[in-house]
């Protein structure tokens, strides 16, 4: 038998995980690219080339408060946890006991669907402990600009010990000579961390920073079992536009037009993401 | 470490003394005060899970239960309904996690430790195809199900977690098989034993924690899902995530003790997974970087 070169073995290994790659991600990616050119419904078979109207449609009206929710969404449920995490990062690297990091862990690890679940009883009008607290009657959920608040709130409280987790291990490769150093040449906390530990934390914060904001930018499991979009399409994001497009409305021509103009931005974020990861 | 810092710079150390404790100061604050947002709401889902129910539905709730009961557990042992999702939930799940490990550490140990065409395009595509966004992906591999003959099946349900699940674990066994150095199987090779073998020999055993803690990792992710459980599971073969979306939230009037109740058992064997993985935490979340 003749024998195979390195480059050969390694695709061989490669096939199973290759074929599955082709199988299960790149060809319904493609194909959901294409079909946002076509009319088609979910339920009946057959479909016919429209061109460019999905899209039409949807930029003469629909894009536009989806992108706006899905901005306001990510931005938040980024930007929030991001300081939580940082700050919490910082407090534990100054030498506080090692199990609060693994305490402060839980509700990220508790499923995405428990966290909705927790957080739809913690909001709840009638007999939710928020209102119970505050002395309040709100329907948190229930108008567009509370809803809006709370499904942020919520997904800020799954994802901060993540950035915990990570910023913390950014911080901990820092050396601390640096800060010894800055400080025997009278610099005062502030001074330290903007001088010491932003440079340095640099690389580490906007790689998670902007993985968080990616997944964010396609999350759906909270808002989707918090509010359902509603009320009246205030949490409506481009994940659960497409999901009801797809299967509440059953049209797929639609859906993946959109679908199509999301990925679109999402690719933007990746390049970057990728270009970071790469440095 | 500061001993002969302070030692040699004297007077620094009287200087610092005050900020040091006040930012000591500082940090238990934040630590306070995020932590009773972090930790309150888990807090409250145990106490729920354990409060009678007229009192869970009284308002404004007490904080602290005045009385206990199991009586919600012990509901949920009953229901048989909840056992068939359990069961769904555990097997859809262990055959991702030994699916994902088998195929991608092959691929990763490709990535790892051969250099050849492709192989830096192909770690871009995977690392990327972490991030394409699911609800479109589930939107044509719903229609692929479908043509397949697939759809509401297991088959369905572990092939769409795979697509996550792969990319994960091939990021994270690279990493894996990069600690285990190439001397090693240099020198197996000189020995005269086939790539093959050095492969299942050497650098598999080497690498066996991190087989496993990529299982669990994908196990974790693969219990968690709720999209592709929702919409490509047909009710016989839903998983929990779904279930118990289906059981409780359709009603008229939530059982909340009940749910949380649930979710508290449906959070256990994830928590316990994670006891085991803190330390690949890190590596495992980022999914590694692209090195090399």
């Amino acid at each position: 038998m003749r024998k195979l070169t390195n480059g050969q073995f390694a695709w061989l290994l490669m096939a199973p995980g290759v074929a599955l790659f082709l199988a299960i991600i790149a060809y319904p990616l493609v194909a959901a690219l294409v079909t946002g050119f076509f009319e088609q419904s979910l339920v009946r078979p057959g479909r016919t080339f429209v061109g460019l109207a999905n899209f039409a449609d949807l930029l003469g009206g629909d894009f536009w408060p989806v992108l706006r929710n899905t901005l306001v969404f990510t931005l938040g449920a980024t930007v929030i946890p991001f300081l939580l995490g940082y700050v919490l990062a910082l407090a534990l690297n100054s030498g506080l006991p090692g199990f609060l990091r693994g305490l402060f862990l839980f509700p990220w690890v508790i499923p995405g669907v428990v966290v909705s679940f927790l957080w739809l009883w913690i909001f709840n009008a009638n007999y939710g402990v928020l209102n119970g607290l505050l002395g309040t009657e709100i329907s948190w959920l229930g108008q567009p600009g509370t809803a809006m608040a709370a499904v942020i709130v919520t997904k800020t409280w799954a994802s901060f010990p993540w950035m915990m987790v990570m910023l913390l291990a950014g911080l901990q490769t820092m050396p601390r000579e640096l800060h010894e150093a800055a400080a025997v040449d009278g610099a005062g906390a502030i001074r330290r961390f903007r001088s010491v530990t932003v440079p340095h934390m640099k690389g580490i914060a906007g790689i998670v920073f902007l993985l968080e904001f990616i997944w964010n930018f396609q999350h759906f499991d909270t808002i989707y079992v918090l509010t359902g979009g509603g009320p009246a399409g205030a949490t409506k994001t481009f994940a659960v536009a497409v999901y009801d497009t797809a299967f509440k409305g059953f049209d797929l021509g639609h859906a993946t037009a959109l679908g199509g103009l999301w990925m679109v931005l999402l690719l933007m974020l990746m390049v970057l993401y990728l270009r970071k990861e790469a440095s | 470490m500061t001993v002969t810092l302070s030692a040699s710079v004297p007077t620094a150390r009287t200087r610092r003394r005050s900020p040091v404790n006040r930012s000591r100061v500082a940090a238990w604050i934040a630590v306070v005060v995020i932590g009773l947002f972090g930790l309150a709401p888990i807090y409250w889902l145990v106490v729920t899970a354990l409060t009678p129910d007229d009192r869970a539905f009284s308002f404004p709730p007490s904080l602290i239960p005045t009385e206990i009961t199991f009586e919600h557990f012990t509901r949920l042992a009953e229901n048989r309904q909840l056992f068939q999702y359990l069961a769904n939930s555990v097997i859809v799940s262990v055959i991702t996690a030994i699916l994902s490990v088998i195929v991608s550490a092959y691929m990763a140990y490709a990535f790892s430790k051969f250099r050849y065409r492709g192989r830096k395009s192909l770690m871009h595509l995977v690392l990327a195809s972490q991030l394409f966004p699911q609800a479109l992906l589930l939107v044509t591999l719903y229609a692929l199900f479908s043509a397949t003959g697939l759809l509401g099946s297991y088959t369905a349900l572990i092939l769409s977690f795979t697509t996550f699940t792969l990319p994960l674990c091939v990021w994270m066994l690279k990493g894996i098989f990069d600690t285990v150095p190439s001397t090693l199987m240099e020198a197996a090779a000189i020995d005269g034993a086939s790539r093959w073998r050095t492969l299942h020999t050497i650098a598999l055993p080497l690498a066996a924690p991190g087989l496993i803690a990529a299982g669990l990792f994908a196990f974790v992710r693969a219990w968690n899902d709720f999209v592709f459980a929702l919409t490509l599971a047909d009710p016989a073969r839903q998983t929990l995530p779904p279930g118990l979306v289906h059981t409780y939230l359709g009603e008229f009037q939530t059982a909340w003790p009940d749910l949380m109740a649930a979710s508290f058992v449906v959070s256990l064997p994830v928590i316990a997974a994670f006891m085991f993985l803190q330390r690949y935490l890190v590596g495992g979340l980022t999914a590694g970087a692209v090195k090399g």
